[in-house]
């Protein structure tokens, strides 16, 4: 089902592995060349930079090739007829980039991701357009759209191993309870029980790849899974007719029943912590990040759940809390026999670390006294604080 | 003990199998083997980069609410508490940075503690925050923001190389850039103009510094940062030029030549970010110059199709020439 061979990526994840042990310092220069050789893969690579590029060039191109059809040879057409164009150019997407990865063996390039993408949207649009526009509005049916557009995103995720692909299939699942009934509350389990059957098979599935090149796809499938369930059950949230929401730009707030109310109150505070164990059991990156946002998301989420009002020291508490949380951890593996405990150390083993630092403290450094910069106080004319003039880093928007 | 085979296919071996094989080569020593196959398995599992989020999404929400509660209750809670509060934060996050601080180098030097960095990027956060109270409750300088923002600048980019600390340089250009808006914002005329050169002065003083301070090796590993925010603001400033109705040839000409030296940086220090840049401020500022008050349809899109096939060309031999990620 894979269009790459399973040897070529694990070749490519151990070249990975070797560059980052010669950073580090655990396997010498001359060890590093004498191994180097054993680790060419036959798969055409690029960095992150040139990928982003040659993705954006191939959605200009790909995306004004076909209006530039529509603008020559098609005048006044019907719906349908666009629509059936859409689908033969979703086909011819779709065979690019087979062909970019069987011929020139492609991988995480750009190109052969920009033509999978556009697939999925050609066929969207091309359905909605060829089957469902100028007739009667038939929920039932119109939820094909989104359901083959999960299908086929997920489709691309297997056969290109394209994380944001399986990302893609988790939203259209968003829309589809919508089709099928009013309720708010239906609304949200049916979404989170697909997600649930998505979580039960990756779980089933990721313990023949514990310590291959897929671990690392299927526990971020694994954490976007745990993510949406949480989203999908906490109601101040995902308000349950979010989609019409993103559509219409409106706000509503729908009614929910007690019982349903209060459970989905009980379910945000017990995921936290399952997610989290399951994270830390599993030794996975990706579950413990979504452990942790959730368990934040809860401390965030509950006093509206309560009625409560939200207090301007509350960011304060959260921050204590953090940071207590973050130092309270790092002493305690750090008393550990050489600062390890139950397999887990604070301290840095691989060199991607330190780049992921120095990017992030560089880019974060930048950006964050502009989102703190805190508002005018009200009910007072005199005073005027922040709106982006705060001092030192609060910077201004003028520039 | 771990299965150290995966799917079943002859030539796949897991990096365990590789790892074996490489001890049994003699490549790598017992202890390498030992080592690599445990971390390999995550044993032990680095949780190193989540608890350094973990510090600065807490220092961000402390600093967060500590500006939200001033503005909102700062008439009710009084100066006197306010200020004493705020400086006594200040003064602590002071005291612990230079009691702590190991003795200067001009090389990159490890924090002393884990929590050191994220304890200068609150002090430098609560100082912003200070000032702001300071100006708004007293107009010690009479609003003159830009002196504050100037000073701040000055401040942070002692501290960003005393205690060796990006997030703290990153304020420091930061407030360096607000200071040059908000001296701009006081002119009234040709704004888009005045901004444009402000921001060209902005990128010569930060470019020349960030080179200079390189050149005498102080801090070279912060020179990536100078380069990527005076390449972004250089290239945003010279695209406003073309987009301009009037006199943009100029500009157009300074954005080629920005491009070629962006790329060639790229290229021959294998800093792909600037090849990227390159590639998408041409794109748009060349795009402009030819299709500016084009009306036609059909040219446009022929135009962009071409075009963008074009760009890809030129990347595609660039990846394969200088681009492999491994």
């Amino acid at each position: 089902m894979r269009l790459y061979s399973a040897s070529s990526e694990e070749t490519l994840r151990t070249r990975q592995l070797l560059t980052d042990w010669v950073s580090e310092g655990f396997l010498t220069k001359e060890q590093y060349q004498r191994l180097e050789p054993e680790t060419v893969s036959d798969l055409r690579t690029t960095n992150i930079f040139l990928r982003l590029v040659l993705f954006l060039f191939t959605l200009i191109s790909v995306g004004t090739a076909v209006a530039l059809f529509f603008k020559v040879f098609l005048s006044g057409p019907s719906d349908q007829i666009y629509g059936i164009f859409f689908l033969i150019f979703a086909a011819a997407c779709y065979a690019a980039a087979e062909v970019a990865v069987s011929r020139a063996r492609l991988y995480r390039y750009g190109i052969e991701e920009a033509l999978a993408v556009c697939s999925v949207g050609f066929l969207c649009v091309g359905m909605q357009a060829t089957f469902f526009s100028g007739s009667p509005y038939s929920p039932k049916l119109e939820s094909l759209v989104p359901a083959v557009g999960a299908f086929f995103s997920l489709w691309i995720w297997r056969r290109f191993g394209l994380w944001y692909a399986f990302l893609a299939a988790m939203i259209f699942v968003v829309f589809l309870p919508g089709y099928w009934t009013s309720s708010h509350s239906a609304q949200h389990l049916i979404v989170a029980g697909f997600y649930a059957t998505g979580l039960i098979c990756v779980a089933a599935v990721r313990t023949r790849h514990r310590f291959d090149y897929l671990d690392d796809a299927y526990s971020l499938v694994e954490a976007f899974l745990w993510l949406g369930i949480y989203l999908a059950m906490n109601l101040k949230l995902s308000p349950s007719d979010l989609p019409a929401q993103w559509w219409s730009g409106t706000r509503a707030t729908p009614e929910f029943a007690r019982p349903f109310y209060w459970g989905t109150w009980v379910l945000i505070w017990c995921l936290p912590p399952i997610v989290l164990t399951r994270g830390i059991r599993q030794k996975d990156r990706f579950v413990i990040a979504v452990g942790a946002i959730v368990s934040i998301l809860t401390f965030v989420s509950n006093k509206p759940y309560l009625g409560w009002p939200r207090h301007t020291w509350d960011p304060i508490i959260l921050g204590i809390l953090l940071t207590g949380v973050a130092v309270f951890i790092r002493r305690w593996l750090a008393r550990g026999p050489s600062g390890i405990r139950h397999g887990f150390t604070a301290a840095r083993l691989s060199a991607k670390d330190k780049d992921w630092m120095n990017a992030g403290s560089a880019v974060f450094g930048l950006l964050t006294p502009q989102s703190i910069t805190p508002a005018a106080q009200t009910g007072s004319k005199d005073f005027r604080f922040g709106g982006g003039a705060s001092g030192g880093g609060g910077a201004t928007g003028d520039f | 003990m771990y299965d150290v085979h995966g799917p079943k296919n002859e030539d796949f071996m897991t990096i365990l199998a590789r790892l074996q094989r490489w001890k049994e080569q003699g490549a790598i020593s017992a202890e390498q083997h030992a080592h690599l196959a445990s971390l390999s398995r995550g044993e032990p599992f680095s949780i190193f980069l989540e608890l350094n989020v973990l510090l600065y999404a807490g220092v961000v929400a402390f600093v967060a609410g500590l500006g939200w509660t001033v503005s909102t209750w700062s008439q009710q809670l009084g100066d006197i508490v306010v200020l004493t509060v705020l400086s006594a934060i200040l003064a602590a996050c002071s005291w612990y940075c230079f009691s702590r601080a190991a003795a200067w180098s001009p090389a990159e030097t490890p924090a002393p503690s884990p929590i050191f960095d994220y304890v200068l990027y609150l002090g430098s956060l609560v100082w912003c925050v200070e000032l702001a109270y300071l100006e708004n409750r007293f107009r010690v300088l009479s609003g003159q923001w830009d002196l504050y923002l100037l000073v701040s600048a000055g401040l942070f980019f002692f501290l960003a190389y005393r205690f060796d600390n990006r997030f703290v340089l990153s304020l420091a250009l930061s407030s360096l850039a607000g200071w040059f808006g908000l001296k701009i914002s006081h002119w009234s005329a040709h704004q888009d103009a005045a901004y444009r050169q402000c921001a060209l002065l902005y990128c010569l003083l930060v470019g020349v510094g960030g080179a200079l301070l390189q050149r005498r090796g102080l801090k070279l590993h912060f020179f990536g940062t100078y380069l990527n925010v005076v390449a972004n603001v250089l290239f945003l400033a010279l695209l406003s030029g073309v987009f301009d109705w009037q006199g943009y040839g100029l500009w157009f000409f300074a954005l080629v030549i920005a491009c070629g030296a962006s790329l060639a940086w790229g290229l021959t220090r294998r800093q792909f970010a600037f090849v990227a840049y390159a590639a998408v401020y041409g794109y748009i500022g060349a795009s402009w110059m030819l299709i500016r008050g084009v009306n036609d349809e059909t040219f446009l899109l022929s135009y962009f199709v071409i075009s963008a096939i074009a760009m890809l060309v030129v990347l595609v031999q660039i990846a394969r020439r200088f681009g492999r990620s491994a």
